[in-house]
């Protein structure tokens, strides 16, 4: 948390003048597009997956079993590559244009309409097709979760099953749908490689550019300011919403009777799924693989492994440190009952909201003093000076990761320890064993799932994170998601899709074990 | 008079596994109906299926509201909305985000606004809840909840009234008082009810007719009081706790039966259902004992061993168990009071006493 109250401190001092131009020149701009951005990509996710989460939890549609997981996988997908990929195929010089031009015998662009995906628009479609599966997943489960009581006794009223449907079901889910936007919200605000490649301006992609391009530490520093203030609105959204979150259940309502589709609303229902699975995963995943296949070579082997260890470095160091964190806080605020121990996993908690532009540009705000003062020290005592140590080595990258992803490992833990039964806590005292070996013994092995679910979802992320590593790595020093950033830029991502086949099939990895893990149950 | 509800034959069928079957039952307006049963013995799939919430595989099921006949069956399976039944949860399944006043109108959609408020008036009212009118679900006391349960079930005044084990959340010292509350509230209605309770303490407070299901059949229909006397089978009477079991065996005498047991012989004429005994003659046989039934003996030889003692308001309670454990008219946990305290493991030896048995094939 630290970094980021440096970095308001000194967007505060920020000379008015500079925030004076800033304001009449780019900055409504910038504000319009992040604000249209956000509420586009909600509204679209919202329309992708409170539908699809209704028809899997409550209808019989074919194949509901596999969809169930299909539709959770666009999230293994960033969703810069798909921006790219869909660019290629979609562009004038893209196969579908060309495809229709050949059809109909069209010249030029003035012959036809067709859409250009390179908007903000496109780029919101973009990204709610990768992110979506967020709403998806939380609606499922509330509804899934549902007292099926609930649903009878509305029937028993006199509720036809579609008037039980919106008037109960959904107005039950609203807390978890809500939860779902803010979080999409989150993820739409912290997006740069994406609104780059589209040279769509918004907060994250000016950060960059004032800091990166211009050089303009205090600029940038302000722009982030301002992104914060926009997160710190969703986060407060997002709480509130959760605090709705109380009506649960024991009774879960999944042996309840589905709802059987008529013939027309089963092909209505599959060609739905289908799509979003299609666009989301399947689609971009095929092109990628042609792409491998047609421009596999040795070198580009070789490059893969070096940059491919790097971010598995990286993720490693990150995934093990925020598993660590999580866990001896959960353990801490679960033994120790005292109102304080609350806030230590709640301000960690706020990392996560930090798009990571902002909390980069906030490590160099902080660091890069801090360095300074360091190699001052060395110098007076006559040691060598050793350099910029934390601003400018993998220790920022792997400690901005820690902040913005403890939240991930906080709430997987904290869900898995609340699944410990209070007399567990008890139970070993009682026993003669005292509260250290009890860990050991009881809790740890309990916890043993969580942790490795949330020691994958910190390790994915910190794969695929690309805003934060930009601004904050060592010279010459490439991930994986850097180094096809660059390749994007430059059009030739060609000779990095074998890496970003990698990016996703890591990605794929918690899904595959949440899913089965939940199928054991 | 017609049934209000009479149930023909029903069987449910649930993943090829028949859950109900042969379900015959029959009530009259304003009956209050017990069905008690074990668990897993098909009491709630019942309930469930009478709702609507499970379809029947065969037999058919008619309300009889008055005006007009609800007729359920095989080709005509209507929705729940559409059977005119109210429901109340064992949870009470209030709308957590509904205040109790919108919960009680959420079945109301029919009649104007007006009616509506007036109704709901009328049973805040009755169920003494006006003051919480405005509050949720969450924020009420589990006593409240069931009354808000109520309140709503009845709003739309449904034919006929399903609880399900609508007591199994109150607390043990409310529950009689609260048991007697609802049960003189459905009088003052004539609501006819049908609720569902292991518990047969229950049952004997709250109906007026008990109906003991046992693995997807009903085995007797009747009230209380006659169930009691005159249990038709084994189940019946183990369920309903009405004594303890003493194995027999039917010993041909010179030119009678008798029956043998550990405790000693005992002639047919002191059985009540002998009749029914004597055509599966060669099989094993329980005797039911009620505790009143056992005295001790100056005479026998000492016959049973103290197995366990608790205290009641009638005095110690023992266990007994056969001293000869090795055949098969062996037995344990055999019921006996006294005012007299024994030793725990003491031998003692027992006689029956009594006129009228119970006897059933095992």
């Amino acid at each position: 948390m630290a970094p980021i109250v440096v970095m308001l401190f000194a967007s505060i001092n920020v000379s008015s003048d500079l925030f004076a131009h800033l304001w009449s020149t780019v900055l409504p701009e910038y504000i319009r597009n992040t604000l249209g951005l956000g509420i586009l990509v909600a509204l679209l996710s919202l329309c992708f997956g409170v539908p699809a989460a209704a028809i899997i939890s409550q209808t019989n549609i074919v194949m509901g079993k596999q969809l169930r997981w299909l539709l959770m996988l666009p999230l293994a997908m960033p969703a810069y590559l798909v921006a790219y990929l869909y660019t290629d195929l979609f562009d004038y010089a893209g196969p579908v244009q060309r495809v229709l031009r050949a059809w109909f015998d069209w010249h030029s662009p003035n012959d036809y309409y067709f859409f250009d995906i390179r908007t903000l628009g496109g780029a919101a479609i973009v990204i709610a097709f990768v992110l979506f599966p967020y709403v998806y997943m939380l609606t499922r489960t509330a509804l899934e979760q549902q007292d099926r009581n609930l649903l009878r006794a509305s029937r028993l009223l006199g509720c036809t099953e579609r008037q039980s449907f919106y008037q109960i079901a959904l107005p039950l889910a609203r807390p978890a749908i809500a939860v779902s936007l803010a979080l999409v919200t989150m993820e739409t605000l912290a997006d740069f490689a994406t609104v780059q490649y589209f040279a769509v301006n918004t907060l994250t992609t000016a950060i960059y550019d004032t800091w990166l391009g211009y050089g303009d530490f205090a600029a940038a520093n302000a722009l982030a300011s301002v992104l914060m203030l926009f997160i710190l609105f969703v986060v407060v959204a997002e709480q509130r919403a959760r605090a709705g979150q109380r009506h649960q259940s024991n009774r879960p309502n999944t042996e309840h009777q589905r709802k059987q589709l008529s013939l027309i609303q089963q092909i209505l229902a599959s060609i739905f799924c289908w799509f979003l699975v299609f666009a989301g995963f399947l689609l971009p995943i095929i092109l990628l693989l042609i792409m491998a296949i047609d421009y596999a070579d040795y070198q580009q082997f070789t490059a893969l492994i070096d940059t491919g260890k790097n971010s598995i470095e990286i993720a490693t160091y990150s995934a093990t440190i925020a598993t660590l964190i999580a866990l001896t806080l959960a353990l801490f605020q679960r033994l120790h009952q005292s109102r304080a121990r609350m806030i230590p996993v709640q301000i960690s908690g706020f990392g996560y909201a930090i798009p990571g532009t902002v909390l980069a540009m906030a490590m160099l705000a902080t660091f890069g003093p801090l360095d300074h003062v360091i190699n001052d020290v060395a110098k007076a005592f006559d040691f060598k000076a050793p350099g910029l140590i934390l601003s400018g080595t993998v220790f920022a990258i792997v400690f901005a990761f820690i902040v913005r992803f403890s939240a991930i490992a906080n709430g997987t833990i904290n869900a898995g320890i609340g699944q410990i039964p209070k007399s567990l806590d008890l139970a070993p005292a009682s026993l003669g064993v005292k509260t250290l070996p009890a860990l050991f013994r009881v809790h740890l092995p309990l916890l043993k799932s969580s942790i490795l679910v949330a020691w994958l979802l910190v390790f994915v992320e910190a794969m695929k994170e690309l805003p934060a590593v930009l601004l904050l790595r060592p010279f010459n020093f490439e991930t994986l998601s850097t180094q096809i950033y660059q390749l994007i830029s430059d059009e030739r991502l060609e000779q990095g899709a074998l890496g970003a086949i990698l990016i996703v099939l890591f990605g794929l990895l918690p899904i595959i074990f949440l899913n089965r893990q939940k199928d054991s149950k | 008079m017609t049934p209000l509800i009479t149930i023909e034959n029903l069987a449910v069928e649930l993943q090829s596994k028949l859950i109900l079957s042969h379900v015959d039952l029959s009530l009259s307006k304003g009956e209050i109906l017990g069905l008690v049963g074990p668990s897993g013995c098909g009491k709630t799939t019942l309930l469930n299926t009478l709702a609507g919430f499970i379809g029947q595989s065969a037999g058919s099921i008619e309300i009889n509201t008055g005006d007009k006949l609800i007729k359920i069956t095989l080709d005509d399976m209507l929705p729940p909305e559409q059977r005119n039944i109210g429901m109340i949860f064992q949870d009470y399944a209030l709308f957590p985000h509904l205040t109790v006043t919108e919960n009680i109108c959420f079945g109301l959609k029919k009649i104007t606004k007006v009616e509506q408020a007036q109704r709901c008036e009328e049973l805040l009212t009755l169920l003494e809840l006006n003051e919480l009118a405005q509050r949720y679900p969450h924020q009420l006391s589990g006593g409240q909840q069931q009354r808000v349960a109520i309140a709503r079930a009845l709003a739309p005044q449904p034919s006929l009234l399903l609880l399900d084990e609508p007591f199994s959340n109150i607390d043990a010292r409310l529950r009689n008082e609260l048991m007697i509350e609802i049960r003189q509230l459905l009088k003052r209605l004539e609501i006819t009810a049908i609720f569902v309770t292991h518990n047969k303490d229950e049952v004997f407070t709250f109906a007026d007719k008990i109906a003991v299901m046992h693995q997807g059949q009903v085995l007797q229909v009747g009230a209380p009081a006659l169930v009691c006397q005159q249990p038709n089978s084994w189940q019946v009477a183990d369920f309903l706790q009405l004594g303890s079991w003493l194995p027999v065996m039917f010993s041909a005498t010179e030119n009678s039966l008798a029956l043998s047991s550990l405790i000693g012989a005992l002639a047919p004429h002191r059985i009540k259902n002998i009749g029914a005994c004597k055509n599966a003659v060669l099989t094993n046989f329980q005797l039911l004992v009620k505790p009143s039934d056992i005295v001790l003996s100056s005479h026998e030889a000492n016959n049973v061993i103290i197995e366990h003692i608790g205290v009641t308001e009638q005095g110690y309670h023992y266990l007994l168990s056969s001293l000869e454990q090795n055949t098969t008219l062996a037995f344990s946990q055999l019921s006996f009071y006294s005012q007299e305290l024994f030793m725990l493991g003491a031998e003692l030896a027992i006689q029956l006493k009594g006129e009228h048995f119970l006897l059933y094939p095992t």
